[in-house]
C-alpha cells in the first residue's frame, strides 16, 4: 500500500522537527499508539491498538528506527509492528519544506501488510490509513500549534 | 439383469438422516476427555524461521501440549509423493512434498508453525497469542512467468530454479499442419484460482484405545484407505490396528483426497502421545491457506485452421501454477493437456507444460482438476476462428467432432490414469444437435435475439462441446452380505461427500439381489468395514465402486441360487429372486425368504461337507482397463448490462452423456451442483493475492461464492452412450457441470455485446473486471 502526500505545517523546518523526533508528539500523529518509547536515538518501540473492519482493537508491537537523518530537511522511518492480527512493515519517508506561511511536510510510505489485517480488512485498509493519517496529522498540527503558541512562556 | 430400480428415480436414502441431523460428521464425534487443537500459521508467505518460543504458551492453564517441528524428532518427515507423475518421455519432475510444521523456512501465508493442544479450543487459539516467533521475511512468489525468470527468489532453493515439472506431449506435425493453415487463431489465455469452499471445512479426529491398542481416526477424507495405509507405517502400527472412518461429508470436490494434510497427520499422533482423543477442525479463514487449491494456469495457444473451419493443429504451451509443493504430481495440468482436445479431431497437437512453485497454498485438483481450462482454451479459440472465418460457431464445432462410428479414438498422448487417452465411446453430433434443439438455438440466433437488440436488450447465448476423462483405476471393491434379518449389506472402501452412494450402490445390489434399494444398507469410508480401495476422485465412485457393487452382488446372487436349490428341490436355474425371496419360477408357495436361507446358509454341525462355507456372502473388485469420457455441451443465455457490466443467467441448458444412468436425480444434482460451481469459478470466485503473497480475501465477505439467486435451475437431457469398459455401462459425472461453463460463459458475454470489441480470454471474471475489459474494448476501438 503506498501513502503519500502533503501538509502544510505552521513553524520552522526545525521548530517541527524537534516535534517529531518527540516520541510523545509522535504518538499522537500515528492515533492507536498506546505507548512510544525512544529505546536508541534512532529507535521508538511501543504498543499500538487499531480497529479494522471486522478486527477490533488488534494490538501490534511498534518498533520504529530512523534513517537517513538530515535535519531539518529529511528521514525516513523503517516501520515495522506485528502482533495476532499480521503484520504492517515498510520504509516511510519524511520532508520538510520551508515555505511562506509555515513548512510543508512531504510523506510517502510504502507499506507491505500481511496476515488477518490483509486477508479481512483488505477492502477497509485503504479509507482507514486515510482516516488515520488525517486524524493524526491534524493531531500533529494541533500539537504544534499548541507547543509553537505556548513557546514563549 | 432384471432393472426395477437401475435408472430410476430413486428418492436419495440418505437424505432423511441428512436433514433430520442424524448423520455423523466429524465434528459430531465427542469423546470423554477430548483435547482440541489450534494451529499457528505463518503471516508471511515466504520467510526464513529465526526462532519459535513456545515456552510462554506451554504455561498457559489448559495448555496440555505445544508442538513445533523441533519437538516433532523423527515423525517430522516430508509428506509422500501421492501421485508419482506418468511414464512420459523426457518429463522432468521436482518433488518437494509439504511439511507437518514449517522447519526452516515458510513457503506459503498459512503453511502451520506450531500445534498448541489445550483442553478446549478457545485456549488453545488464545495460547497461539503466547507464541513468539521471529520470521525474517523474504520476497515471494506470486507470477508465473516472473517465478522462471532469472534471479527469481526460490521457493524451493535446491532446485536452483522455481522449476516444478515440465512435460512435452504431440501428436502428429503441428509445424507441418501450421505451414498449410488457412488461419492460425493465437491468443493468450489466464485462469485463475480460486477455493474449492466445501460446506464442511475439514477436521480430523483421533482416539487411541490403549487396551485394544488400536487408534481410530474419524477424517473429512475422500480417501480413507489410503489415509489408513499411509499413517499405520508412519505411527508405527500395523494397518489392523487404525480404523480410519470417513463419514458423512459436507463437499470434497477434490481437496479432501489423500493428502496426508499436516492436521491429518498430527492430530493422530497426538492422541497417541497425549492418550487422549485429540479433535481440531478447521475453520472458515485456515480453509483459505490450509486446504489445497487450484487454477492457476497461463496458455500461449494457437489453432490452426482450414478455410472451411476444419481443425489442422493446436499448439499450446502454459504455464501450471502449484503452489508451494506438488505433492499431487501433475493430475491437474496433464488434465488441461489432455481435455484441451475436447471431442473434436486434431490431427496436429503440441503441448507443452511447465509447472511452477509459487509462494500461495498448495495446488491439488479441485473439481474438473484442470479439465476447465483446457476446454476454455480450446473453445474460446474455436470461437475466434468462427468469427474469423464467418462460419456459424455451432457450424464449426459440428464440423470438428469425431464422428460417432470412430470410436474407440485414440488421441495419441498419455492422460493422467498413465493409460492412452484413447475415448471408449461416445455420440458428439447427437449431444450437440439435442443441444441446439432443446436451447432453441437456431431461431433464438435468428429471430429473438436481432428481436431483443431492436428492443435494447443485450441477451447473448454461449454454446460450447466439452469431454471429460472419467472413471479411471486402479480398482475398488465391495462386500455383499445378506444377514438372517434379511437386510442386505454392502460395504464398499470409497468415500461419500454428498453424491448420493447410499442411493444409487443400493439400487445397483437391489435388482441384483431382488430386493427393494431401502433393503440394502450401504456402508462407505471406514476402513474396518472394508479394507481395499483407493478413494473417491476423477468422477468415478458409480463407475468403478458402482462396477464392484454390481460384481459382489452377482456372487452373492450365485450362492443364493447355490445354497436354495436343494432346500427347494429344483435345479438353479429354475429359481427366480425378487420380492426379497428366493423360489420356484412359476410356483409361487415354494420359495424361500432371503433372510431364512441366510440362516441355512450357517450350517448347524452335522450339516456340514468339506468345502463348505458359510453366508450369503461376496467380496468383489472391479478395476477397469482404463478411464471412460464422459461428454455434453453448455448451453447458456445471459443478459449483460452494458453500462455496469452486470450479467444476470437466464437459462442454462446442459446435455450430457454419462453413459448409462443409475439415477436421473442423482445425475441431476450432480449437474446443477457443478454448473454452479462453474458459475461460481467463472464470474464470482477468485482468490485476490498481492506482490507479496498475501491473500486479500480471505472469508466470504470478500470471497464470492454464488448464491440459490444467481445459479438457474439447469433444463437438461440426458444422452445415454453405455461405455463398454464396465458391465453397467456407466461413466462419471461428479465433475461435468463445472467443467465448460467459463467457456460457455465467456462465448455468451461476447454474443450479448457483439460490437463492443469484447474478447474474454481470461477466467475468472467478476462484474468489476468486466467492466474494465469493457472499457479497455471501447478504447482499443476508439484508437482504431
Amino acid at each position: 500500500m503506498i501513502v503519500e502526500g502533503n501538509y502544510l505545517l505552521p513553524g520552522s523546518p526545525d521548530a517541527i522537527w524537534d516535534l517529531l523526533m518527540d516520541p510523545a508528539v509522535l504518538a499522537k500523529a500515528m492515533p492507536g499508539t498506546r505507548t512510544l518509547e525512544r529505546v536508541e536515538p534512532d529507535r521508538y518501540e511501543g504498543v499500538m491498538r487499531v480497529g479494522i473492519g471486522p478486527i477490533t482493537a488488534a494490538e501490534f508491537a511498534l518498533g520504529i528506527v530512523l534513517s537517513d537523518i538530515q535535519r531539518p530537511q529529511r528521514y525516513a522511518m523503517q516501520i515495522d509492528s506485528k502482533g495476532r492480527f499480521g503484520f504492517t512493515r515498510g520504509l516511510a519517508r519524511v520532508e520538510l519544506v520551508p515555505e511562506a506561511n509555515g513548512t510543508v511536510m512531504r510523506y510517502s510510505a510504502d507499506l507491505q501488510i500481511g496476515g488477518k489485517i490483509a486477508a479481512l480488512g483488505q477492502r477497509l485498509l485503504e479509507s482507514v490509513s486515510k482516516l488515520l493519517l488525517r486524524q493524526g496529522l491534524e493531531a500533529l498540527n494541533q500539537e504544534l500549534q499548541t507547543r509553537l503558541g505556548g513557546a514563549p512562556s | 439383469m432384471t432393472s426395477r430400480y437401475f435408472g430410476e428415480r430413486v428418492l436419495r436414502l440418505e437424505d432423511t438422516r441428512l436433514l433430520t441431523g442424524r448423520a455423523l460428521f466429524v465434528d459430531d464425534v465427542q469423546l470423554p476427555g477430548m483435547l482440541h487443537v489450534a494451529f499457528l500459521r505463518s503471516d508471511e508467505a515466504h520467510a526464513r524461521i529465526t526462532s519459535i518460543d513456545v515456552t510462554a504458551a506451554r504455561t498457559r492453564p489448559g495448555v496440555i501440549a505445544v508442538y513445533t517441528a523441533a519437538d516433532l524428532g523423527d515423525y517430522w518427515r516430508p509428506g509422500p509423493l501421492l501421485v508419482p507423475p506418468p511414464p512420459i518421455q523426457g518429463l522432468v519432475f521436482n518433488t518437494a512434498t509439504q511439511v507437518p510444521l514449517a522447519k526452516d523456512k515458510v513457503r506459503h501465508a498459512g503453511e502451520p508453525l506450531a500445534m498448541v493442544v489445550a483442553e478446549s479450543r478457545y485456549v488453545a487459539e488464545d495460547a497461539l497469542e503466547d507464541i513468539q516467533v521471529d520470521l525474517e521475511p523474504l520476497p515471494a512468489v506470486t507470477e508465473l512467468e516472473a517465478a522462471l525468470a532469472e534471479g527469481a527468489p526460490l521457493v524451493h532453493e535446491q532446485f536452483g530454479s522455481n522449476l516444478a515439472a515440465q512435460v512435452r506431449q504431440t501428436k502428429g506435425d503441428y509445424a507441418a499442419a501450421r505451414a498449410t493453415a488457412h488461419t492460425i487463431i493465437t491468443r493468450r489465455f489466464h485462469y485463475d484460482r480460486g477455493a474449492s469452499a466445501a460446506i464442511e471445512n475439514r477436521a480430523v479426529a483421533a482416539q487411541w484405545d490403549a487396551r485394544a491398542e488400536e487408534l481410530t481416526i474419524w477424517d473429512t477424507t475422500q480417501a480413507p484407505i489410503p489415509i489408513r495405509n499411509g499413517l499405520a507405517p508412519m505411527l508405527g502400527l500395523r494397518e489392523s490396528q487404525v480404523r480410519v472412518i470417513a463419514p458423512f461429508i459436507g463437499g470434497g470436490f477434490g481437496p479432501k483426497i489423500m493428502m496426508y494434510y499436516p492436521e491429518e497427520v498430527l492430530v493422530p499422533w497426538a492422541a497417541m502421545r497425549l492418550q487422549r482423543p485429540v479433535k481440531w477442525t478447521e475453520d472458515r479463514r485456515e480453509n483459505f491457506y490450509a486446504t489445497t487449491q487450484e487454477r492457476g494456469q497461463l496458455h500461449d495457444a494457437e489453432l490452426a485452421v482450414a478455410k472451411d473451419g476444419t481443425i489442422l493443429g493446436v499448439r499450446d504451451r502454459f504455464l501450471h501454477d502449484t503452489g508451494a509443493y506438488d505433492p499431487y504430481g501433475l493430475t491437474v495440468p496433464i488434465n488441461s493437456q489432455c481435455t484441451l482436445l475436447g471431442p473434436y479431431v486434431v490431427p496436429n497437437y503440441e503441448s507443452e507444460f511447465t509447472a511452477v512453485f509459487t509462494t500461495k497454498p498448495i495446488v491439488t485438483p479441485v473439481r474438473g482438476a484442470g479439465r476447465q481450462h483446457g476446454v476454455f482454451v480450446m473453445e474460446r479459440l474455436l470461437d475466434f476462428a468462427a468469427r474469423e472465418l464467418g462460419i456459424d460457431r455451432v457450424e464449426i464445432r459440428r464440423r470438428n467432432l469425431i464422428p460417432r462410428d470412430a470410436f474407440p479414438y485414440d488421441h495419441e498422448i498419455l492422460f493422467q490414469d498413465f493409460r492412452p487417452l484413447v475415448y471408449d465411446s461416445g455420440d458428439y453430433q447427437a449431444a450437440l444437435d439435442k443441444a441446439v434443439e432443446v436451447s432453441g438455438y437456431a431461431r433464438f440466433v435468428r429471430e429473438e435475439q436481432p428481436r431483443l437488440r431492436r428492443e435494447g436488450k443485450h441477451i447473448g447465448l454461449g454454446v460450447v462441446s466439452y469431454i471429460e476423462g472419467t472413471g479411471i483405476g486402479p480398482y475398488e471393491g465391495a462386500r455383499v452380505t445378506i444377514e438372517p434379518s434379511g437386510t442386505v449389506r454392502l460395504a464398499t472402501g470409497v468415500g461419500t461427500q454428498g453424491q448420493g452412494h447410499f442411493t444409487t450402490f443400493a439400487q445397483i445390489v437391489a435388482d441384483v439381489l431382488g430386493v427393494t434399494p431401502d433393503a440394502v444398507q450401504v456402508t462407505t469410508g471406514d476402513t474396518r468395514e472394508f479394507s481395499w480401495g483407493s478413494g473417491t476422485f476423477a468422477s468415478r465412485g458409480a463407475v468403478v465402486a458402482g462396477s464392484a457393487c454390481h460384481a459382489a452382488a452377482l456372487k452373492v446372487r450365485d450362492r443364493i441360487l447355490t445354497v436354495a436349490a436343494p432346500l427347494l428341490g429344483v435345479p438353479g436355474d429354475e429359481l427366480e429372486i425378487s420380492g426379497g425371496q428366493v423360489r420356484v419360477r412359476g410356483a409361487t408357495d415354494r420359495a424361500i425368504g432371503l433372510g431364512e436361507l441366510a440362516r441355512k446358509a450357517n450350517p448347524l454341525r452335522g450339516a456340514v461337507t468339506p468345502g463348505t462355507e458359510p453366508g450369503l456372502e461376496a467380496t468383489a473388485y472391479f478395476g477397469p482397463d482404463r478411464g471412460n469420457t464422459a461428454n455434453g455441451v453448455h448451453a447458456i443465455f445471459v443478459e449483460v448490462d452494458p453500462e455496469t457490466a452486470a450479467v444476470t443467467i437466464l437459462r442454462y441448458v446442459v446435455v450430457h452423456d454419462c453413459g448409462t444412468v443409475i439415477n436421473p436425480l442423482v445425475v441431476e444434482a450432480q449437474v446443477q451442483g457443478g454448473v454452479a460451481h462453474g458459475i461460481g469459478n467463472s464470474f464470482y470466485e477468485q482468490l485476490s493475492f498481492d506482490e507479496n503473497g498475501q491473500l486479500l480475501n480471505a472469508s466470504f465477505m470478500d470471497y464470492l461464492l454464488p448464491t440459490a439467486l444467481d445459479v438457474p435451475t439447469v433444463e437438461m437431457a440426458h444422452l445415454e452412450t453405455p461405455s463398454p469398459l464396465n458391465p453397467l455401462g456407466t461413466k462419471g459425472v461428479g465433475e461435468a457441470g463445472a467443467i465448460p461453463t467459463a467457456a460457455a460463459f465467456a462465448q455468451a458475454i461476447e454474443d450479448a455485446l457483439p460490437d463492443s470489441g469484447l474478447e474474454i480470454t481470461e477466467m475468472p471474471l467478476s462484474p468489476c473486471r468486466l467492466y474494465e475489459l469493457l472499457v479497455a474494448a471501447r478504447e482499443r476501438r476508439t484508437d482504431a
